[in-house]
């Protein structure tokens, strides 16, 4: 499928940043404004996840370190360095692209499975390292004291309505820009490695430096989405680095399909209404949600997504065919 | 961190002593779990990330059936046993679907077991740590080596899985089911194309996995608390010991477990608070000077 | 004036069997030549150490004089020399019109840019002149998974010739067809030959198909040449009879 040209992806973009801005200008809806914000997080989450696991071909099971790394270090600057929130989203992921990098140069030559629970392991690292590192993150009880959120640009974040249109424009902005990635001749290449490594380095391409930049780019839209969290609940918590994060990813990413670029997106709206409606029923939440995967991953084998789309191609190419035979018999 | 009473116990060989027998406890346990995940990793080429789950499952049917009968052995059979039958429906209802999946599906399915199996430890057990105590057995005064404390039960489950590892490696190195398991794991379609019965070869393989799971659960009982997460930190620790010692390799699992023992007792002496962190420092050394184990043949 | 081509002493053992034992060869620019010899002779193998996949234990490959020996196969690659494989190598999820585009945008150097789309204005062309000579414009929005064997052996040369190489190996372009998809697929080879200017080098186990296209034909056994000339030539040389008439698996040559 060929992907939208840059211009129509960016009107696009604008259309629908526009329409939310309207929608959620008129609404004083709490809930709502809660659910853009939550939702805003997980997509951008899920569809880095997606970059890395679908179009690389990398499943990590360890991808959440980089959501919780980027939540603790983005409220940790704002609460030593007194910096605004732009500069301080800015040294996050500079931050969390060091971190990739490093974690990136072991993983990305592992092959399958032993790159799934080798980054799973980083993850444990990472959380092991944040209970452990009590004076500066607060172990176990997490960053307390609130992060302050300074107004910046006119914007005033702890107005819960303008940190939901921010979380939107984040939101549109990150997919954005992780749309233009895949479709670009990295993007391209990208896919080569994943369907065919060896024929790729064939071609002279550079597998591992492929790679590596691709996971280093998802990791730091993942702490994006972490970051967000923690301006959202004003705080970071060692969950937040829980291998639990990385599970609910692929989760999100397999429910909305991984193989079209919104999949995620669809996955994280999917997700966050189960959860809330799972919680309104039942103490049992992992018995509920993980019944309901074992359904969709078992029943499904694919995403909603991916479903629809399968769908639609097989009804287009239905009329096609449909259109020849009228042809034919009119000739 | 306190490298001063790394280097204190080092100086005296009681210290020396005592830490080493509880490492080899730890490992020991480790080695079961983790000898599981590289057999069913080895034939099925799967990873069951939800292998904790047995460990969880036996450990709490070892502290029921202890609680109600009073007997030990029967607590450790049940244990064993109890998790390989639920492993043996896993495996026929959700593993067994997703053998040469992509490992996405494959993550999937284990991620939603863990999240079933610890809320129905939660709904049957309840959420609070529960705790077996040592049987009575047991309760003898410790055996002291050069002034080292070893208690008698550390010593019997450190016997139980010598044992174990031993009858391990002759099943599959010298009988015929050893042999068609080395086959099946090697090139299946042949392997059934002779006549012989992959899908039950698979099953026995998994149960067998999770059997000895569910005895290191049940072996644990006694000297851990048992709740509902207690299997996903152990899953950890046995896939640090499988990528330490290479994939499939039963010796690499024995070798890595007993080194992982070591290096959470000592380090919890010389790094009280990032004893976890020291492991993972540890596997990416292994992983970065030989990607494959120690014990790994192929290159990862 | 440099050879495309040239090959000295290549000698490869694995595990004491000597899979290619002291191999010179040289192939001039433009020519066209095929690689025959029983099963397990080691034709692959050569395929494997001129392209990089494989590490020569001893010996030189230089092309158009410059040594490969010890380069990576991007490096490899860079110099000119590309490959087919017996067994179509492609990139499953993608249609042959964007596996072409990509194949391009490698060599153009663009592979690694994420500032501009996919594919760029300038890779166009090339792909739609490979296409259409091998016959592949009709299947341009096909994925390739879904290609006929045919086609894909097609893709999986027209992917190395995108690049324009100045040697293309063809790892038995015809294996696994039926003889009338072999002739039609030797004569597109052929004719993408005349129209390139490239050196090619083939293997083939098809000897009418050997003995009516390659003007010349080296014969490996057991890891080395031994023979080397026109059709004409190896008809009449007594130790190809031997080899070909010894193993009577082997298909005998015409």
């Amino acid at each position: 499928m060929r992907a939208l040209s840059f211009s129509r992806a960016l009107a696009l973009a604008a259309i629908v940043l526009g329409l939310l801005f309207a929608l959620l200008s008129t609404t004083a809806n709490h809930a709502l404004m809660d659910f853009v914000i939550r939702l805003a997080s997980l997509a951008i989450f899920a569809t880095s996840l997606n970059l890395l696991a679908g179009y690389g071909g990398m499943v990590s099971f360890g991808h959440g370190m980089f959501y919780g790394f980027g939540a603790y270090f983005f409220a940790l600057t704002m609460q030593r360095a007194g910096v605004s929130i732009p500069v301080a989203i800015v040294a996050s992921i500079l931050g969390s692209a060091l971190l990739a990098a490093i974690v990136g140069v072991i993983c990305v030559r592992l092959k399958e499975i032993y790159f799934s629970f080798v980054t799973l392991a980083f993850q444990m690292l990472i959380h092991a390292t944040i209970l452990a590192a009590m004076p500066l993150t607060g172990g176990d009880q997490g960053l307390r004291g609130g992060v302050p959120r300074p107004p910046f640009l006119g914007l005033n974040l702890s107005n819960q309505k303008q940190l939901c249109m921010f979380s939107a424009f984040l939101l549109i902005v990150c997919l954005f820009a992780m749309h233009h990635v895949v479709s670009s001749p990295f993007g391209a290449t990208l896919r080569m490695t994943r369907d065919n490594a060896d024929r790729a380095a064939y071609l002279g391409i550079a597998v591992d430096r492929v790679r590596l930049k691709a996971f280093i780019i998802a990791a730091v839209f993942a702490s994006i989405g972490g970051l967000l969290q923690a301006l959202f609940v004003s705080g970071a918590y060692p969950d937040f680095a829980y291998w639990t994060v990385s599970g609910e990813g692929i989760f999100v990413i397999m429910l909305g399909g991984t193989t079209t670029f919104l999949g995620p997106l669809l996955g994280s709206v999917l997700m966050l209404l189960l959860n809330d409606f799972v919680s309104r029923f039942t103490e049992y939440h992992g018995l509920a949600l993980g019944s309901v995967i074992l359904v969709v991953a078992l029943g499904l084998r694919k995403g909603v997504g991916d479903f629809v789309v399968d769908w639609l191609s097989a009804r287009s190419e239905a009329d096609a065919s449909e259109r020849t035979k009228t042809t034919e018999a009119a000739s | 961190m306190d490298l001063d009473s790394l280097f204190s116990c080092f100086a005296s060989t009681s210290c020396v002593i005592t830490q080493t027998t509880s490492g080899f406890i730890i490992g020991m346990l480790l080695f079961l779990v983790a000898v599981g995940l590289t057999l069913i990793f080895g034939i099925l080429k799967v990873v069951n990330f939800s292998h904790g789950v047995f460990y969880m499952i036996g450990a709490y049917l070892a502290l029921t059936v202890y609680q109600t009968t009073g007997s030990f052995p029967l607590a450790l059979l049940a244990g064993g046993f109890g998790a390989a039958l639920v492993g043996l429906a896993i495996e026929r209802a959700f593993m067994s679907r997703i053998y040469g999946a992509n490992p996405l599906m494959q993550i999937l399915v284990c991620y939603a077991l863990i999240l079933i199996f610890d809320d129905l430890a939660r709904l049957i057990w309840g959420g609070d740590f529960r705790s077996m105590g040592m049987p009575d057995v047991f309760q003898v005064p410790p055996v002291f080596i050069f002034g080292g404390v070893a208690p008698p039960y550390y010593i019997f489950v450190i016997a139980v899985a010598a044992a174990i590892a031993i009858v391990l490696a002759l099943v599959i190195a010298r009988t015929r089911f050893g042999k068609i398991v080395r086959a099946a794991a090697h090139n299946p379609a042949m392997v059934s194309a002779l006549g012989i019965n992959t899908v039950a070869i698979y099953a026995l393989v998994f149960a067998a996995g999770c059997l000895l799971a569910g005895l290191a659960g049940a072996l644990a009982a006694p000297v851990r608390t048992v709740s509902p997460g207690m299997g996903f930190s152990i899953l950890i620790e046995s896939f640090i010991v499988t990528v330490i010692g290479g994939m499939g390799s039963i010796a690499g699992a024995l070798v890595g477990a007993l080194l992982i023992g070591m290096l959470r007792t000592f380090g919890a002496l010389g790094f009280p608070l990032f004893n976890e962190g020291l492991m993972y420092i540890f596997m990416v050394m292994v992983l970065v000077i030989r990607p494959s184990g120690l014990f790994g043949k192929e290159a990862a | 004036m440099t050879a495309a081509l040239e090959i000295r002493d290549l000698q490869k053992s694995f595990g004491g069997v000597r899979a290619t034992n002291n191999v010179s060869l040289t192939f001039e620019a433009g020519s066209l030549a095929a690689v025959i010899g029983p099963n397990g002779a080691g034709k692959s193998t050569f395929f494997n150490l001129i392209s990089g996949a494989l590490r020569p234990d001893y010996g030189t490959v230089r092309v158009e004089g410059r040594d490969i020996v010890g380069l990576s196969r991007a490096e490899i690659v860079k110099l000119g020399i590309a490959r087919a494989f017996q067994v179509a190598s492609l990139f499953s999820t993608f249609t042959v019109g964007d596996s072409l585009l990509a194949a391009v945008t490698s060599g153009l150097d663009q592979s690694e840019r994420m500032l501009s789309r996919f594919p760029p204005p300038q890779a166009s062309s090339r792909a739609e002149e490979v296409a259409d000579m091998l016959g592949l414009t009709s299947k341009w929005r096909t994925k390739s998974s879904t290609l006929s064997h045919g086609d894909q052996k097609l893709l999986d040369i027209a992917i190395a010739l995108v690049r324009e190489p100045r040697v293309l190996l063809l790892d038995e372009p015809t294996a696994g067809m039926g003889p009338d998809e072999r002739w039609r697929m030797i004569e597109k080879v052929r004719e993408m030959w005349t129209r390139q200017k490239i050196t090619v080098v083939f293997i083939e186990h098809d000897m009418d198909i050997v003995f009516a296209v390659a003007p010349r034909i080296c014969v490996l056994c057991y890891g080395e040449i031994i023979a080397d000339g026109t059709p004409d030539e190896i008809r009449a040389n007594a130790r190809v009879i031997e080899a070909y008439l010894g193993t009577p698996n082997a298909e005998a040559p015409p």
